[in-house]
């Protein structure tokens, strides 16, 4: 047996994990299910796309950072997508979520967040197509690197990214004032306001990073894969397996529940084929809440 | 009581739903350096006085004046700004957190050059926190919550300290401790309002006090004068903590 799927799950699993980091932060603090994270995801994919785009019309083609396929534009145009999908979750949190979180009805805003995706997916496809987009066409050598594992330079560098970006967030959220205030919120946020944090700033900084982060998984899958309007909705299911597997809340939980999932998907493509593939993350996301719902890391029920 | 008092509230009417006030036009007034105690049957609306001064309960009428200052409606988290601490009366720590990180956390809102001494001396104040400063305080016993809550609260050097029941829950001996503490902050210049159900330890420590029933303003008194009155200790004190609430609800 092949131990290929062991690099691809861990990829897709890092992958997961960073969308799921963003996503139980921002459950965790604004205390919804967030169905819109997936297409932050997309949106993150294509705003990318057309700063990479922009960018390299205004100063023309970069060279490649040789072994990847990509160059600085994707670098650039990757931060300034990052700032654009946290501003259009902070957007949508303004025109949408923070006047139904007046009525103070969890279920009215998971709703909400789902109407919302439906409406910023189709927006993606009026405005780009369901055709398949590209950041790069430049075919990738995979490069064996032992038993059996080959591995391309853009996922090992997509590793790393996801490395970086959690232990930064780990960083964020227990040496800042700003990650604490994150913490004080989502455990307890009367009392973060007795302790004189202003709550709207907290909720809205929670939105930025999610949304950042969210930008920042849609352009590894849309490096490694490719980009269309439906991948961060196909992706829901796994990124909520990973958030839940980890523990809410948990920014590590989230990261290792992402790997768990991803393995395990990529585990049963190859022992029981592809078409099971999404019941993987379902069957995990269904066997943890039944032994143990507050997750893997979660710090406590409810 | 000398100058402008430390903190005013004047018929303060509040409530969590519109047009269900719970506080009635109460009135409560603290000296500069008091202690001063709302004591009360429960459902008098004594903490939700406290929380209503404190911000995080709707005010339909009256003022809060801090130092002189209108301060009513102000939200909640600018009131620690102005230098006005309150402690609730449940989960009033962030468990997940350590000790040190709630201090750290309260203590932001100072200027950055002061913060460092602050958590020095907080952790001087309570030998206690010192030795358990990288603890989750979830795991701190209920005196030590206790300890921190109020010391998360002096982190701001504030004017007012406004407590919510801060013996709940504790035995005898760390009622005397908490309270003894009390004494030694106000030493220091801080005015302390509290809401007490253990009214003969909380008179003890007490300049002064007020007496609460149905939303509205009772009795008020120097602590000794109402804890001399028959009368007052019949309807109100009880012999203990627990059955001055049943006395007081038949009270007329």
């Amino acid at each position: 047996m092949s131990l290929q799927f062991l690099a691809d799950g861990l990829f897709a699993g890092a992958l997961i994990g960073l969308g799921a980091v963003g996503l139980t932060l921002t459950y965790s603090i604004l205390r919804f299910s967030n169905f819109t994270h997936g297409d932050f995801i997309s949106w993150g994919a294509y705003l990318a796309l057309g700063t990479v785009g922009a960018l390299t019309g205004w100063i023309g083609p970069a060279a490649r950072f040789m072994p990847f396929s990509f160059g600085w534009p994707l670098i650039v145009g990757g931060l300034l997508a990052m700032a654009l999908t946290g501003l259009l979750a902070l957007l949508l949190d303004a025109a949408l979520f923070k006047p139904l979180r007046r009525t103070g009805h969890g279920i009215v805003m998971v709703i909400a967040s789902f109407g919302a995706s439906l409406a910023l997916r189709a927006m993606l496809e009026f405005l780009f197509t369901s055709e398949p987009a590209y950041f790069s066409r430049a075919i990738q050598i995979a490069i064996p690197v032992g038993l059996g594992i080959r591995v391309t330079p853009d996922q090992a560098a997509m590793m790393g990214l996801a490395l970086v970006v959690v232990i930064a967030m780990h960083l964020l959220l227990t040496r800042t004032h700003i990650g604490r205030s994150m913490r004080a919120v989502s455990e307890n946020p009367a009392l973060a306001r007795v302790v004189g944090i202003d709550v709207a700033a907290v909720i809205r900084a929670t939105w930025l990073i999610g949304g950042a982060l969210a930008c920042v998984s849609g352009i590894m899958l849309g490096l490694t894969v490719q980009i269309r309007p439906q991948m961060g909705f196909d992706l829901l299911l796994p990124l909520f397996a990973a958030a839940i597997l980890g523990g809410i809340g948990s920014v590590w939980g989230a990261i290792i529940g992402g790997l768990i999932v991803g393995v395990a998907e990529a585990g049963a493509v190859q022992l029981i084929g592809s078409e099971y593939r999404s019941a993987v993350a379902f069957v995990l996301l269904i066997a943890m809440l039944l032994v143990r719902p507050r997750g893997l890391f979660g710090v406590r029920e409810g | 009581m000398t100058g402008v008092p430390a903190l005013v509230a004047h018929g303060i009417e509040a409530g969590y739903e519109p047009g269900l006030p719970i506080v009635k036009g109460a009135s409560v007034t603290v000296g500069r350096g008091e202690i001063v105690v709302l004591l009360g049957p429960n459902g008098a609306g004594k903490s939700t006085l406290m929380k209503a001064i404190a911000g995080l309960v709707p005010i339909a009428r009256g003022t809060v004046t801090l130092a002189g200052a209108e301060i009513t409606q102000t939200a909640a988290h600018r009131m620690v700004r102005l230098g006005l601490a309150f402690v609730p009366q449940t989960e009033n720590v962030f468990t997940t957190m350590s000790v040190e990180e709630n201090l750290v956390l309260a203590g932001h809102v100072a200027p950055a050059s002061v913060r460092a001494a602050r958590l020095a001396a907080m952790l001087e104040l309570f030998p206690d926190l010192a030795r358990q400063r990288g603890l989750a305080a979830g795991r701190l016993s209920g005196g030590q919550r206790q300890m921190l809550a109020v010391a998360r609260a002096l982190m701001i050097e504030p004017h007012v300290l406004m407590l919510d029941e801060p013996s709940a829950g504790l035995s005898p001996k760390l009622v005397r401790d908490v309270f003894a503490k009390l004494v030694e902050i106000r030493a220091s210049g801080v005015t302390i309002l509290m809401v007490e159900q253990n009214a003969r330890a909380a008179l003890a420590i007490a300049d002064r006090a007020y007496i609460l029933a149905d939303g509205r303003n009772r009795h008020e008194g120097s602590a000794a004068a109402l804890a001399a009155d028959p009368d007052i200790a019949e309807h109100y004190l009880g012999l203990g903590g627990a059955d001055a609430s049943v006395v007081g609800r038949s009270a007329p």
